[in-house]
């Protein structure tokens, strides 16, 4: 027996020192690798010199779908054909889904797998950026990425400043909606039919009226249904420059300044009385808080009247499409933006880059070259899509509807610069001026531009997210009386240790303020 | 007992063997130091050890050279990653790597602990997983004995079948299973049955007193079929002859159960048990996280490790924090089974794990 | 054995009602597959749809060539992973019951600790894509995390021990046989029914396994069933919860596919499976026991 036993340790010891010495090559070959990627990220200079010298490359480009639309990869070629011409470079592109998106693509640059676009953003901005996982830009936007600049700044410098993590780009905004109003989007054959005045509509309480008159007519209908997981989910940041992660924020935009916790505010006390009000007169669906259908499918089932949601121009017809009737939206709060609106949807070049300045010049033509934009935006001419006689205007193929169209990822507002892409017939002919216009006079926050990082109060973050996902459906759903929760919701919070972060956040915008102003 | 005598005895025949080979080594020993004679016999017992170790490793090269493709499959795909727990001690950066990352000791651990709901996770956690283990095997062992005596095959089979179906379907799709029969306008208890016993209707989603009773039957519906396919097997291997023998002498169907039965699937018991305490401070992030979707109310009782990690991260995103809370539950799990397995060997080491 | 008539009916009742108990919300779930989507939205599953519509089935065998590639995948993975995981499963669990054999308890730790404790995801994902290239290809199906299981093999190993008793094993021995030839001709087929449980759970376990799919597979040439399905539902959860975040989340779940495809998937994802079952039944019989071999 004895005899056993002895061996048995003597094993064990060899297998993990032998373990240990794997591991320790495995790690000594991850370095080596990455190494050769950073000087290549500084070499580039010298062998830049215009289009025509440049040596074929692959680029991959990573970001999140819903997964490939038949004649995706008929688009990838056609894709590869325009950037084979003008950067010689072929593009694979790869397409995550939504909710693997965190796990897949921080594994992929834990390796060093090969990618060189990447989409990033998505509330993970700055945690990412602290994490290393993207090549800083500033150079590069000087150079290959001139283009993405000029298409930025002509907007409003202040978009780009506002991406900057210590005064480095690490990441460029898709031009898209970067500005949000709020308000109501409701069904118009209803509005017709009942002679609902929109133009009355200015605030919350204006809405009671339009509820009842739906309750009154339409025994099987509830009258407003939650957008996302609560009725005012994106409402709130009408309220708020949610500062990142809602923890924390500055009240009306500004508040000179002073970070303060939203959930102690009478303004969101008020916003839950309201909706709290709304629940008991049964606007509101009984099992809101649970419900998982979508606001879309509600409608569509004639389920429900209306949802409130943040908007922008051209929102009436987009929710239009995706319900498949006629809807009208009525903005009642006006247009603001915060450094989230524009953090949300960013392009960054991932640090495993082997070739990171044609990266950018990839980048650099999703924001200047129209060609492209439309093969990313809405496939090939002619198959997907045809020109109307009016310019710009764009419709289905004879013979084509939503349903049967082979590629209809419709993802404009991700791949670049959406003002480059033609408009869908149905939609404004001036959608673009219209954003535009949008983006530049929307009531900017005072805290544009600064991006926080969570990670020195991770412990409480995480303590506190519970507290929230605890609370949070239940009291903006109104299912709940805010009398008796909230108070319980803000001490839970405090003994998580709210005070902490917003304390941690205060100190970085102070900082951030003093650097800036 | 045959197999430890002619182990025995194979061991006596090639004694001689190791004398001569540990001779040889003496005199070698000798030219070149004067050694002690206590540490020289000593050598010779280590030798003596190897030699006869080397002896059964011989003989029993088939069975051990059987072992090792699993063995080796075991080595890459799980010990080889095994450098990964440092991860756990590190605040990540992927520009440094895994190694150079900075060490933060046991700061990722914190917030496990920093929570004023920690008491209420692992209490959920813990209490959860014993009534699953205890109801689980009860109801398991009864319907996988009831399948064993039903008589009419075809019945037998599609029973066996079709308790199999739960498993097989996600924890997602559960969750709008049970969101049918418990919605608050929707749902069947609401709408057909409470009615039907003149009961009121009940708001299943926010009242936490249900859920640990909605949960545990959930978790029965589905892991019971998979569990009773083991116990059947077991069963089916036991002797007929057993029970011939019993009922020659009277014994009722109960008695058969307690004195046949059981004894006999006993060790299949024990290990399933072993192995359930092993997980026992993790759980089935889809039973308590999809099956009450994700409803706040229902936290205190709905709560375990898994969903607060879970949440914790979603935004978080922090791979320092994530393994930390594996590494948390695997060494509970694996304390917990030392001591069980301890106990077990104590009582009847054939049914021991290790 | 004497069984009584009582005896037999009170246990096919209590049985039924079990399997009735198993079976309703799986009816549910088909039925809701037949069932047109909006209705589902108004009025909830029904265990018979109100307005009964194939629009969800239509819709999968519009897209069926994705379908059955996925089909074909699962299938693939399922049979490989299910043989090469049965062999290298009972080739350890067999030794491994053996009291003689040396390092036993080292051995069986060395199995068991690999239910407790792994490297976590990043290490695993690094070892399999940087050293052996897995990512994008069949084998980062059946491979990592899957190929052998602890369980099992202590599952069969128990098995082995308790139902095989050593004089049968000693006594062929005794006639001359070698290991392999007892293994393979004296274990293995007394063994059946182990074999076969745990045969049914390797393949349980490769046909429902989306988590591979999830974390190497990015191409969807090599998506398996259950990660198209898994895919649409998390993907629901998440855009619908982080509309904050996303900024875009709930306008996303638009593209969506609704309810009645979402279990109409799920139900084409169980199918095979239970018409798997029966295979493996055929070698739960009882007869093959100790008894024949010894009289």
């Amino acid at each position: 027996m004895q005899k056993g036993k002895k061996l048995t340790v003597i094993l064990l010891v060899m297998v993990l020192a032998f373990t240990t010495l794997l591991a320790a090559c495995s790690s000594s070959n991850n370095e080596p690798a990455n190494t050769p990627q950073n000087t290549d990220a500084a070499a580039p200079q010298d062998t830049e010199n215009g289009n025509s010298g440049l040596e074929p490359v692959e680029l991959v480009m990573v970001f999140p779908g819903p997964g490939e639309p038949q004649d995706f990869k008929e688009v990838e070629a056609a894709i590869n054909e325009v950037t084979k011409e003008k950067i010689n470079a072929t593009v694979k592109l790869v397409m995550i889904g939504w909710a693997a998106w965190t796990q897949q693509t921080t594994l992929m640059l834990a390796g060093n797998e090969k990618v060189d676009l990447i989409l990033s953003g998505l509330g993970t901005y700055t945690q990412n950026v602290g994490r290393g996982q993207y090549l800083p830009m500033n150079d590069m936007l000087e150079n290959e990425g001139k283009g993405i600049k000029e298409a930025l700044d002509s907007l409003d410098p202040a978009f780009l400043d506002a991406v900057k993590i210590n005064g480095e780009v690490y990441a460029v905004p898709s031009i898209r909606d970067l500005a949000a109003d709020y308000g109501i989007t409701m069904r118009k054959d209803l509005v017709d039919k009942y002679n609902i005045d929109v133009n009355a509509i200015k605030s919350y309480d204006d809405l009671d009226a339009v509820f009842q008159i739906i309750k009154d007519n339409e025994p099987d209908m509830i009258p407003t249904t939650k957008y996302g997981d609560t009725i005012i989910d994106t409402h709130l940041n009408y309220y708020r420059d949610a500062l990142d992660d809602g923890f924390g924020v500055l009240p009306d935009l500004d508040n000179g300044l002073k970070v303060v916790n939203f959930f102690e505010t009478p303004q969101y006390a008020e916003m839950l009385n309201t909706v709290r009000r709304w629940y008991q007169a049964g606007y509101i669906a009984k099992d809101a808080a649970t419900s998982t259908e979508t606001q879309y499918n509600m409608v569509k089932a004639g389920k429900a009247f209306s949802f409130m949601s943040h908007m922008k121009p051209g929102i009436a017809a987009q929710e239009s499409k995706n319900v498949g009737m006629e809807l009208i939206s009525v903005n009642f709060l006006p247009a603001t933006t915060a450094t989230g609106n524009i953090t949300s949807i960013m392009w960054s070049i991932a640090r495993n880059s082997e070739h990171p300045e044609r990266a950018m010049m990839l980048l650099n033509l999703l924001y200047t070259d129209p060609e492209l934009v439309n093969l990313f935006d809405w496939g090939i001419e002619g198959k997907h899509y045809v020109k109307t006689d009016v310019d710009n205007i764009i419709d289905y193929p004879p013979g084509v509807d939503a349903a049967s169209l082979g590629y209809n990822l419709n993802y404009g507002w991700m791949f670049g610069n959406q003002f480059l892409s033609h408009i869908w017939q149905g939609d404004s002919p001036t959608l673009w001026d219209e954003l535009a216009e949008f983006n530049k006079t929307s009531k900017k926050s005072k805290a544009l531009g600064f991006n926080y990082d969570s990670e020195p109060v991770k412990t409480e973050v995480a303590a506190v997210r519970n507290v929230y996902d605890q609370y949070r459906k239940a009291l903006e759903t109104g299912t709940v009386d805010p009398v008796i929760e909230l108070p319980k919701y803000i001490k839970q919070l405090k003994a998580a240790g709210i005070d902490k972060i917003i304390a941690e956040k205060q100190k970085q915008l102070d900082a951030w303020a003093a650097a800036n102003n | 007992m045959v197999v430890a005598v002619s182990v025995l005895l194979y061991h006596k025949g090639h004694e001689g063997n190791i004398n001569k080979g540990a001779g040889g080594m003496r005199v070698s020993t000798q030219a070149r130091a004067q050694a002690p004679l206590e540490a020289e016999s000593q050598a010779q017992t280590r030798l003596k050890n190897f030699k006869s170790t080397m002896k059964r490793i011989m003989k029993y090269r088939v069975l051990l050279l059987m072992t090792l493709p699993a063995v080796v499959y075991f080595f890459i795909n799980n010990y080889l990653p095994m450098f990964g727990v440092v991860i756990a001690f590190k605040n990540i950066n992927f520009a440094d790597g895994i190694w150079g990352s900075d060490w933060i000791g046991f700061k990722n651990f914190e917030y496990l602990f920093k929570t004023n709901d920690a008491f209420i996770i692992t209490r959920n956690t813990l209490l959860y997983n014993v009534v699953f283990i205890v109801l689980n095997t009860v109801i398991a062992i009864a319907l996988a004995i009831m399948l064993n005596d039903i008589k009419n095959r075809f019945f037998s089979r599609t029973y066996q079948s079709l308790i199999l179906l739960p498993y097989l379907i996600s924890m997602v799709i559960v969750g709008y299973l049970v969101l049918a029969l418990l919605d608050v306008g929707k749902g069947y208890m609401n709408n057909t049955i409470l009615p039907f016993m003149g009961m009121q209707e009940i708001s299943w989603y926010s009242e936490t007193k249900y859920w640990p009773f909605i949960l545990t039957i959930v978790s029965v519906w589905k892991g019971v079929g998979y569990l009773c396919i083991i116990y059947l097997a077991a069963i089916i291997g036991i002797d007929q002859e057993y029970y011939e023998a019993a009922t020659i002498d009277g014994a009722n169907k109960w008695q058969q159960i307690k004195s046949i039965t059981i004894p006999l699937i006993m060790p299949v018991i024990t290990i399933m048990t072993l192995l359930a305490i092993g997980r026992i401070f993790y759980s089935d992030f889809g039973l308590f996280y999809q099956v009450p979707l994700n409803t706040g109310v229902l936290m205190p009782v709905t709560q375990t490790i898994d969903t607060y990690v879970y949440r914790a991260l979603i935004n978080l995103g922090d791979l320092g924090m994530s393994s930390a809370a594996g590494l948390y539950q695997a060494v509970v799990g694996f304390v917990l089974v030392l001591v069980s397995n301890y106990v077990v060997n104590k009582i009847n080491s054939d049914n021991a794990l290790f | 054995m004497q069984t009584s008539r009582l005896y037999q009916w009170s246990i096919n009742i209590i049985m039924l009602i079990f399997t009735i108990f198993c079976v309703f919300p799986f009816v549910l779930l088909v039925s809701a597959s037949f069932t047109d989507d909006l209705e589902i939205v108004r009025t909830g599953y029904k265990l018979i749809p109100n307005q009964f519509s194939t629009a969800a089935y239509q819709y999968l065998w519009n897209n069926s060539a994705d379908i059955f590639r996925s089909y074909g995948i699962t299938i693939f993975i399922t049979f490989v992973g299910t043989l090469a995981g049965m062999l290298m499963t009972t080739m350890v669990a067999y030794p491994l019951s053996r009291k003689e054999l040396p390092f036993r308890n080292f051995l069986a730790f060395y199995v068991f600790f690999t239910l407790l404790f792994n490297g976590g995801l990043v290490p695993t994902y690094l070892l399999y894509t940087n050293f052996f290239d897995f990512k994008n290809t069949i084998l980062a199906l059946i491979i990592p995390g899957l190929l052998v299981n602890g369980f099992f093999i202590i599952l069969m190993r128990t098995f082995f021990a308790t139902s095989i008793p050593t004089a049968v094993i000693e006594s062929a021995y005794i006639d001359g046989a070698k290991e392999w030839r007892v293994f393979y001709g004296i274990v293995l087929p007394l063994s059946l029914p182990v074999l076969a449980t745990v045969g049914l759970f390797y393949a349980i376990l490769y046909w429902n396994d989306w988590f591979n799919g999830l974390i190497y597979i990015t191409d969807k040439n090599y998506f398996s069933i259950q990660n198209l399905l898994n895919r649409i539902l998390l993907d629901l959860q998440f855009l619908q919860s982080n509309t904050q975040q996303v900024g875009k989340g709930a306008e996303l779940v638009a593209k969506l596919p609704l309810d009645a495809m979402r279990m109409a998937m799920a139900v084409i994802g169980i199918i095979p499976l239970i018409c798997a079952y029966p295979f493996f039944q055929k070698y739960f019989v009882k007869g093959l026991t100790i008894g024949a071999v010894k009289g």
